[in-house]
Order: C-alpha cells, then structure tokens, then sequence
C-alpha cells in the first residue's frame, strides 16, 4: 500500500522529520518497506501559458510561444520573453495553461526505467526549434492516454509556478507492508492512517465531520429500489445511492486528486470511477458504480432490485476487464433481480459498466465477508485495491458515509435516493480495563489519565473512575474486543521500545534427554566421516512405489504444491536413496549419509488426542562404488554406535514387516536389530530392484533406528565399567577352521563364554575370514588381548586358555 | 552348476518367451479374418500378451532375487573380505541446521528452557482451535496449510505445541513457578519453492508462563537470548504484529551484530512475539486473570543463512554433498 506524507499531512499536523516520522510509524504502526523520495521527480517542470499556438499545414504540429515567468535560463527567447516550442497535441491552443517541461529536465514518467527520458532541445521539420516539451498527463505520470497536453487550471496556476507547488509534488511516499494490518481495516485509508500517526505523535486526531454521518443529507425523491440479501453473513450492510444527471461535467484540467490517485498507485479511468477510487483511498471503503439503466434492462424490471446472494457453482459472469469468470459457491454476487452483475467486492460485470452514455447511477457502498472474498481473490486471482481493502473487514459504519461523500462530490451527478439494508446502527463495544492490570502485564507505569489520553487521541470515548478505564470503541476499529486488546493500543501508541527490557530471574534447565541424545548421534557419525542431511518430510508416491512401500500406509496430502510433495514418508532412508544418485554422479564414490527426522505412518495409529504417532527416527546411508557389498561397513558403523551408546544388541535374521514398511531391504542380506526382546529396526543391502530405480551400485546399504528406543536403552545404563589391569597383557592369534555355513557371531560368542569363565580382561578382534575355492570349511582368524587382574599371567595359564579356546568346536 | 530353483526359472522365461513369440505370430492371421471379427480377435490377443509380458518380467525379477547369495548377518566382513572401515574424521560433517538449533537449545537450557520437540503431524486442534484462531481464519485455508485426507496437518508453526506445553507444565504454576520451555520443530507452509521460499523449514518456540511476568520481561529474555547467541551487547527494537495467539503482538528485531558485519542503525527482524492471548491460556485450563505469559518464534534456517551468507535456502533439503561438506566438523 502507497501513502503519500503530503496527503497525510492534511489530516495530521506532523511536526517531526519525515525520518524521525518513517521510524516512528515502523516501530508504532507497521513497517515501512520503502521510502520513495518524489522530490525531485518534477524538478524543472512549469506551468506555462500557451500565448500563441499556430498549426504548420500539412503536419500534426503546432508552432507555440509561451510564457514560463521567465524562470529557466540559457534559453532563447523571442522578443517579447516567449519560448519557442513545438506541440503535436491536438488540444493546444492559445491561451492555455500547460505543463511544460523544460530543456535537461526529466520525463516523470520514465524516472524509474532504466534510462530515463532527458528532454533536450530539438530541430523539427529540419527548421523549428523546439525547447523543452508540453507534457501529457501521461507523460508526467498522471495516468490517461495519450491524446493531449494537460491542460491546467488558470485559477491556481500562473506562468513560471512549478508543477511541484500547485500539485504538492514534493512528496515522500511509504511503501507500506501490508500484512500485518490484517486486522486493521481502518488503516487501509489515508484518515484511519493519518489518525494513528496522530495517536502516535500524542496528538488528537480529528475525524472529518462526513465520516461520521448517519443519515442522508440531500433531498430524497420518491423512488423504489429494492435490497435483498439472501445471508447477512456474507454483506453485513449494503448502501446504495441512486444519482441522476444534474448539470454538465465541465472539468477539464489536471485535478489535484488525479496527481493523489496516481501517487498511491492507482490510474485514472473516468470521473466517476476515479471518484470511488479516490474515496476508497481516503477512507478503505470501497465503492462500486452500476449504470442504472444498464441494471433495469438486465434485471427486466422497472424498479431496480438488488439481491445480494451466494453464487451457485458454475454460475458464469464477464467482468469489467472482459473475462468470464466460472463461478464457486463461496464467491457473493450482486444481482439485478437475480441475473448477475457483479463479483462482490472483487470486480464489476461488463453488463452493468459506466461508459460514455451512463447517465443514471446506482452506487454501491457495503461490507462482504472477508472469508467469502479471500477465497474469491484467491479462486481467480483477483488482487485490486478495492478487494485488499474488503478482505480486512472493512466496518459497516462506514458505509454510509462515504456514499454520502460520494453523492456530494459525484460529477455531473446529484443524489435522489439512498437505500440501506441496516435498519439499527449496532451499538458501539464498550471495554474496561484495569490500570493496574494493564501496567502489570505490560511492565509500565502508566497512569489512568494517561492511558485515558493515548485513547482519546485515536477517538476513543473513555472515562476513568479510580483504576478503572472504560473505553468506548469507534466503530471502525473492529479489532477491539477486550482488555488486552486496549492494553496493546497504550503499550504501543506510546511505544513499546519504551519499556525497558528486564530478565526474570531464572534457573538452568536439564538438556532434553532426546535432543542431547542426538547431538550425541551427529558428533559420533560425523566423526567417523559421515554427512548428516536432511530432506523433506513429503515424498512423492513413485518413491514409495519403488521401494515397494504401500501408499496406503502414508498419509496422503491433498493439497500439495506439487506431487513431488503428496505423501508424508514412512521412513527416512528411501529418501536418502532418492538423493545418492546426485551426489555419485557428483563424483563422490565412497559416502556415508545419516539423518534424523520424525516418521509417520497410518499403521502406527492415533494417541490419546486422536492425533498421528510419529516415530524419531535415525537413518543411514552407505555407497561405496568400488564394492558389491556394504553389508558390513554399515554394520561397522551399527556396532561402534550401540557399543557408544552402551547398548546390547543382537542381530537376527530378517523378517518383512507386515505393513511393507521395510520393504526394500533384500532379505538375505539384512538383519533385525534386537536388544533383548526391543526391535531397534533393520540393516541391510538394499534389493537389487529398487537399487536399479535409483541408479545405485549393487550392495548399497543402510540401517534405519527408532531413536526413542534407542534413547530408553540407553537412559537404562550407564556406560560400560572400563577394566584394566596393571599387569602385562598378552596377545594371541588363532585361526578356526569351521564348515562354510558357520555364523560368525555364534563362533565369537563360544570364545566369550570361554574367556568370561577364565575371569580375564579379555578383547577379541576378528582378523579375517578365509575360504578356500573348492573348500568347504573357512578359516576364521581372530586375535586376543588379555590379562589377569591379579597377577602376570603365566605361560602355563596362557597354553590353558588357548587350548580352551582353540578346541571351540562348530 | 545352477541350483535347482535358478534352472526352473530360466527355463520358466524361455517358455514364456517362446509363448511370446509364438502368440506375436499369430497377429498375422489376422488379415484373413472377416473385419467384423478382427477387432475381437486383436483385443483378446492383446490381452494375451499382456499377461505373458507380466508374467516374464515377475519371473525375471524373481530370478534377480534368486542370484543374490545369502551372508551371514553376524560375521564384520565378507569371506575373503576385508574388514570394514570408519570414512576419515575430516570427510564427515553436521547438518548447519541441526548444529545451529542445537546451539540454541543449549543456551535456551542455560536460561532455564526445558526443550521440547514439535510433532511434524497434528491436528486442527492444536494448530488453530487452541491458538484463538476464527473459525474462519484465512491462515485455515489450504492455500497457506497442508492437509491429509483425514484433515491432520503438518504444521505450518512450533505454536501447534503451545496448548500441550501449557496442559504438560501447568502444575509448575500451582508449585510457584514459571512455565518456560523452548519447541524446535521442523515445519511447513504450502509456498512454491524458490530462492528465498522454503515450504519445508525449522522453528523454534518459546513459551513462558508465570504470576508476574512481564511484556518487558519477554524483551529481556529476547535481548539476553541474542546478545548469548551474538556474543555482544545488543540494540533492540520492536513493531507491532499481527497473531491470534498473541495480544499485543510484536515483531522482534536486534541492531546487526558485528557478527554479520552489521552498521549501526541496520536492524535485523528475527522472530515474532507477544502476551500470549487470554483464550489460549484458558483453553489450557490456565486462569488468565491470575497468571499472564508470553511466547514467540522465529526462523532457524535464517538465522544459518544470515551467518554463513548463503543466499539460496533450497540447499538445506537438498542432502548434497557439495554442500553439506561445507560444514566439516
């Protein structure tokens, strides 16, 4: 939203500067996204008189001389003083006040191009000079088409003014963020924002006489119209003005409101419709003219009757810009005895249109359901100024009034009839607060008159009795319901970056044992050169297809920007594998990945709340191109972190979840993860089929954990006792020859139980497995280090435990 | 020599494939038929081949399966494999994310915050019922919130976790103490993506509850939160804002720290805050009258962005190593 300071400053007297002011709004109102200093945009253009203006036969041009007040130098002149230019406008001619702009000066309109236009002198048909140029309102960024010079009004303009001190063109505009007005409708007009300036400045605002009218001021003639509306929901209130042709539309010259419309955005279109747009800029009403005639013949009716309804579902309507929209029930309609007429609050039909010809007018003035046109802005794009304005709830109290401000000023217009759907004006909210209250909450030290005070600027009727403040709100603040909603207009009217800052006394709290947990998860992985990743939350449904997930296990979103986003993931992992193919070909060959995430899937059901389990969730990632096997590097990792976290663990054999969760590991080889009767999740290669979908080298491997249980085993104990003993320790080799079928685990675990009986301090490494071709057995090789507690083991107690072991048989 | 089960397959697809090519033949009596049958006759020959052509893939996939040879889940290395090592310390790395929030957290904890995570799933409820939201609230609309056919959400705010901290922690009120609790949470708003929009992100909450707290405390728990976070003393300045759940509202912003080479007079905008609204205490069973708190949020992903000058947001969930071995431990 665009608010020019020069039009604020007719309602506020501000008497800081336009910094100091910007800073003041900012911290007090709303940001200010952009200040756009116009001071210099129209420097050296001036009102001149066009003393003589004489065509040259057989072209469009006109010879003119004319008088600039004699205000720029170092330019020729005739003898009487007058400036030769040459003009192709049609409407030049003598006489005329015109804007002119002059040799060096800018075009306005170009001020923001990349080049902007420099007038300079030229030579036309090869003998005219012509100095400087007269400007088309256009051509000063005054909207209209291209068809004359703007011509100016000699009652306030005199030869050698400058455009900028009869048009208050040394302006600063605020580039307001409109956002976070949401719920400020008041503010979307130039008096709702100039009386916060003046809240905000400690000065009392005084609301125009006219926006506080509550009933017609003109004579009314006797003429029916009709107001039907099907759901006050949708349009609290609806205010019409039927108006007549009454004299002629003489205005001719470049008026003042014409240079504010532009200013704020917006550009002309015709006297009436510029009207309603001027006064929706003033005040945040919107305004709609319909053709009254227009109207009668599409309704087939004498009388005009206006039925306010909700749109039926593939209801059709052309508007003002020529398109046909398809309608939706949430969209409102005004209808002329119920054949459409225009999209409530968004955009007028092309049937009931102003042109030319209009010459009775029925103007619209009324609320709509902001919800209703927040889908509509929404459902067709729509994003005018009146439609922003609307989905603010913009108050029924006004809407009176600005019709009627309408009917004043209307061109070539005069009202004879109003017609209102409200019968009672809704009685005005009434808040009380506490003072102490107030201050308690806030951390002030407000006292009740000046609390009393801050609301009375922005006109709020209060009265104070001892702590208690009883504020009347306006009725165009209808955000205002209870106290700490009054308590928000004193904290920050005054300023809240006037309360000083002050820290309560607290304690420290313990680390959340999850969060701490996988802090511990990242430090171990990323130590042993693994990259921890994230990546969304929503997948696409050929990711779980691939992997042989059941879609129906996912949650399905239904609104989704795109299908990449359609399902929530079931696990972390196929995500990790959507993402390895980039980094391989991104010529890393050897890479581990892990993240930890939250999962959810449909088969893990609702908690008390009725709301989704989720599961914390782990996963990791292991390529290595050079291998068709990352079985084992994985279960490296997987053992270094239980052993880490001091947590028992047993891998099992596979067993294909039910619900296809697991689906993509190859189930020959891959493991459950157990502790004691805990499933911690799974290990494993993943299956050739969906290794090929993802352009994946054979074995590429992962293991997926739920953290939570990992965090419960974990909490249970604590780290594993170190032992060591301070006398020497020996280490021996032995290699077991064992049938080719043998686990492996089962053979350490016979070892252990020989040692564990010896009451040594005992660690075993596997040195290697080796399988002959041709044979049968493997040779498994692993090497001890151990000592005794007590005393230096003996060479006799070394040849015992070593025949111990060596006779482990399978 | 192949197992039995292997030889039954690869004979199993050299029947089909012959059946195929036998059933491909047939399409040239085709032209011999009368038209009216023709169409009959390709249809059911179509459907033939169909089922042949299923059945070879199904039986060639199972063949892939069936070459893959078993290993023994308990040994640390193939036979005849080497055994397995750990990547170099210096290849690994630390999500800037996840350091970052853990940073955070840590100093949240040394201000007395307990931490509590955000679901990345929950409900109506939790998302707007309980936050004061209208019924009719535009932010309910699907433009801005996801959806899943049940109506659950992915929340678009950590605030989803306000009502369940207050229920969780409110009998710290009745023990004279102060509610304080800070909520990272990933979270998600249904945006295009591009440079600067993310529809998938991380937040933090923070929630305090007491008898006596003050709008000026929340600026001094702000203000100690980023002169912890910044290393330095602090400017701070605030704007009104616009939330359901908070009345008055405020947007946050600190003066640039030297940190990000900041110039006296740049502010930065970091979270958005304020008391928080009577109707969610009380929706958490909290009398409004006796006890008064306040809460904000605010990005993690810039905060990362704003320190480590990355200009491109997509490269968060992007999980390329590119980028994440930027941020080696």
């Amino acid at each position: 939203m665009l608010i020019s300071l020069n039009w604020l400053k007719k309602y506020v007297d501000i008497d800081v500067s336009d910094d100091e002011l910007v800073r003041l709004i900012g911290s007090r109102l709303v940001e200010v996204e952009d200040v756009i200093d116009e001071a210099h945009k129209y420097d050296n253009i001036f009102a001149v008189r066009v003393e003589s203006a004489e065509k040259i036969p057989d072209t469009h041009l006109s010879l003119c001389y004319i008088d600039d007040g004699g205000k720029m130098d170092g330019i020729p002149r005739d003898e009487k003083g007058l400036i030769q230019v040459m003009c192709g406008a049609p409407n030049v001619h003598a006489g005329m006040m015109a804007a002119w702009i002059a040799p060096g000066a800018v075009v306005p309109a170009s001020v923001h191009e990349d080049q902007p236009f420099v007038i300079g002198m030229r030579k036309m048909l090869k003998k005219y000079d012509s100095y400087g140029m007269l400007a088309g309102a256009d051509e000063l960024d005054f909207g209209g088409d291209h068809l004359g010079i703007a011509e100016l009004d000699p009652a306030v303009a005199k030869p050698g003014m400058t455009l900028a001190e009869i048009y208050e063109l040394n302006d600063i505009v605020l580039d307001i963020e409109n956002k976070s007005l949401t719920h400020r409708p008041d503010t979307f007009g130039v008096i709702g924002f100039a009386r916060e300036v003046a809240g905000i400045l400690g000065k009392e605002f005084k609301t125009p006489e006219w926006l506080l009218k509550t009933k017609a001021d003109f004579e009314q003639e006797d003429i029916a119209l009709d107001i039907e509306i099907a759901d006050e929901n949708l349009c609290p209130r609806y205010t019409a003005v039927v108006l007549t042709p009454h004299g002629e539309y003489s205005e001719k010259y470049l008026t003042l409101e014409r240079t504010y419309l532009c200013k704020s955005g917006m550009r002309p279109v015709d006297p009436i419709v510029d009207l309603t747009n001027y006064l929706m800029l003033l005040s945040g009403q919107p305004l709609h003219a319909f053709d009254y005639d227009k109207f009668l013949t599409i309704g087939k009716t004498k009388n005009p009757k206006i039925i306010v309804r909700a749109a039926k579902a593939g209801e059709r309507l052309t508007l003002l810009d020529e398109k046909e929209v398809e309608l939706t029930e949430s969209d409102i309609l005004i209808t002329s005895n119920n054949v459409p007429v225009a999209l409530a609050g968004a955009m007028g039909g092309d049937n009931t249109k102003i042109d030319e010809n209009t010459k009775r007018v029925i103007l619209e003035s009324a609320t709509f359901s902001l919800y209703n046109l927040r889908k509509t802005q929404m459902t067709h794009g729509i994003f005018s100024e009146a439609i922003t304005r609307f989905t603010k709830g913009q108050p029924s109290g006004q809407t009176l009034p600005v019709a009627l401000e309408f009917a004043k000023h209307a061109p070539a217009l005069k009202p004879i009839a109003l017609f209102d759907s409200q019968k009672d004006a809704p009685k005005a909210i009434e808040v009380e607060i506490s003072v102490e209250k107030m201050n308690n909450l806030l951390g002030t030290n407000f006292s009740g008159k000046e609390a009393a005070k801050t609301l009375e600027n922005v006109n709020f009727e209060t009265k104070l009795s001892g702590d208690k403040l009883s504020c009347k709100v306006p009725y165009w603040r209808t955000d205002i319901h209870i106290p700490e909603d009054i308590y928000e207009e004193i904290g920050r009217l005054n300023g809240f970056d006037n309360i000083a800052p002050v820290l309560p006394l607290h304690a420290t709290a313990d680390p959340s044992p999850r969060y701490a947990l996988k802090t511990r998860l990242r430090n171990f992985m990323s130590a042993r050169g693994a990259n921890e990743a994230l990546t969304y939350s929503f997948i696409h449904g050929d990711l779980l297809e691939k992997c042989g997930q059941d879609a129906k296990n996912s949650y399905r979103i239904t609104n989704s920007i795109s299908p990449d986003l359609q399902y929530i993931r079931q696990n972390i992992l196929p995500s990790l594998v959507s993402r390895a193919y980039g980094n391989l070909r991104g010529g890393f060959k050897h890479f581990v990945m892990f993240e930890m995430n939250q999962i959810y899937r449909r088969s893990d059901g609702v908690d008390a709340q009725n709301v989704p389990n989720g599961r914390h969730q782990f996963a990791s990632l292991f390529v290595n191109d050079a291998t068709d096997s990352n079985y084992y590097f994985a279960k490296h990792y997987l053992e270094a972190l239980l052993d880490y976290l001091a947590i028992d663990f047993e891998l099992r054999e596979f067993v294909a979840e039910k619900d296809k969760s697991n689906a993509y590991y190859e189930p020959k080889r891959s493991a459950a993860i157990y502790s004691d009767d805990v499933l911690l999740g799974y290990i494993g290669e993943l299956k050739l089929k969906v290794l090929r979908e993802f352009k994946l080298p054979q074995g590429t491997a992962g293991f997926e954990l739920d953290t939570d249980k990992l965090l419960e085993l974990a909490g249970t104990k604590d780290a594993k006792l170190v032992r060591f003993s301070q006398f020497q320790s020996v280490e021996r080799d032995l290699t077991l020859t064992v049938p080719e079928n043998q686990a492996y685990g089962d053979i350490e675990k016979a070892l252990r139980e020989v040692f564990d009986r010896s009451g040594y301090i005992y660690k075993i490494r596997p040195v290697s497995i080796f399988q002959a071709e041709g044979q049968q057995t493997k040779n498994v090789s692993f090497r001890f280090e151990f000592a005794d507690f007590n005393k230096t083991l003996t060479k006799q107690a070394i040849q015992d435990i070593m025949k111990k072991l060596e006779s482990v048989k399978f | 020599m192949p197992s039995v089960v292997e030889k039954k397959t690869s004979d199993q697809i050299a029947e089909l494939k012959a059946a195929l090519k036998a059933l491909n033949q047939e399409y040239s009596k085709m032209k011999d038929l009368p038209a009216e049958e023709r169409g009959d006759f390709g249809r059911k020959l179509n459907e033939k081949k169909q089922k042949i052509m299923a059945e070879i893939a199904a039986a060639e996939e199972a063949a892939l399966e069936q070459d893959v040879k078993p290993l023994d889940i308990t040994a640390p290395c193939a036979i005849n494999g080497e055994l397995p090592k750990f990547l170099t310390a210096d290849e690994g790395s630390q999500h800037p994310l996840m350091t970052e929030l853990d940073r955070v957290m840590a100093i949240y904890q040394s201000m007395g915050f307990d931490v509590v995570e955000s679901q990345q799933l929950d409900d109506e409820y939790h998302m707007f019922d309980s936050l004061n939201f209208a019924k009719a609230h535009p932010a309910r609309d699907n433009f801005d919130t996801f959806r899943t056919e049940e109506g659950y959400i992915p929340p678009a705010h950590t605030s989803t976790m306000q009502n369940r901290i207050l229920k969780a922690y409110k009998h710290k009120l009745a023990e004279g103490e102060a509610i304080a609790v800070a909520v990272p949470g990933r979270v998600y708003r249904n945006e295009d993506l591009d440079a600067t929009h993310e529809h998938t992100f991380y937040q933090c909450e923070g929630v305090y509850v007491s008898k006596t707290c003050t709008l000026g405390n929340m600026l001094g728990i702000l203000r100690e939160f980023f002169e912890k976070y910044y290393g330095q003393k602090l400017n701070i300045r605030t704007q009104p804002g616009f939330f359901p759940f908070t009345e008055p509202s405020l947007e946050f912003m600190i003066e640039k720290p030297e940190a990000l080479a900041g110039k006296k007079g740049e502010f930065l905008e970091m979270l958005g805050c304020g008391m928080i609204h009577p109707n969610v205490l009380k929706e958490a069973g909290i009398d409004p009258e006796e006890y008064h708190g306040f809460a904000w949020g605010g990005g993690i992903d810039r905060l990362v962005m704003l320190k480590r000058k990355l200009s491109d947001v997509r490269y968060f969930e992007s999980a390329k190593l590119d980028f994440l071995k930027e941020f080696a431990c």
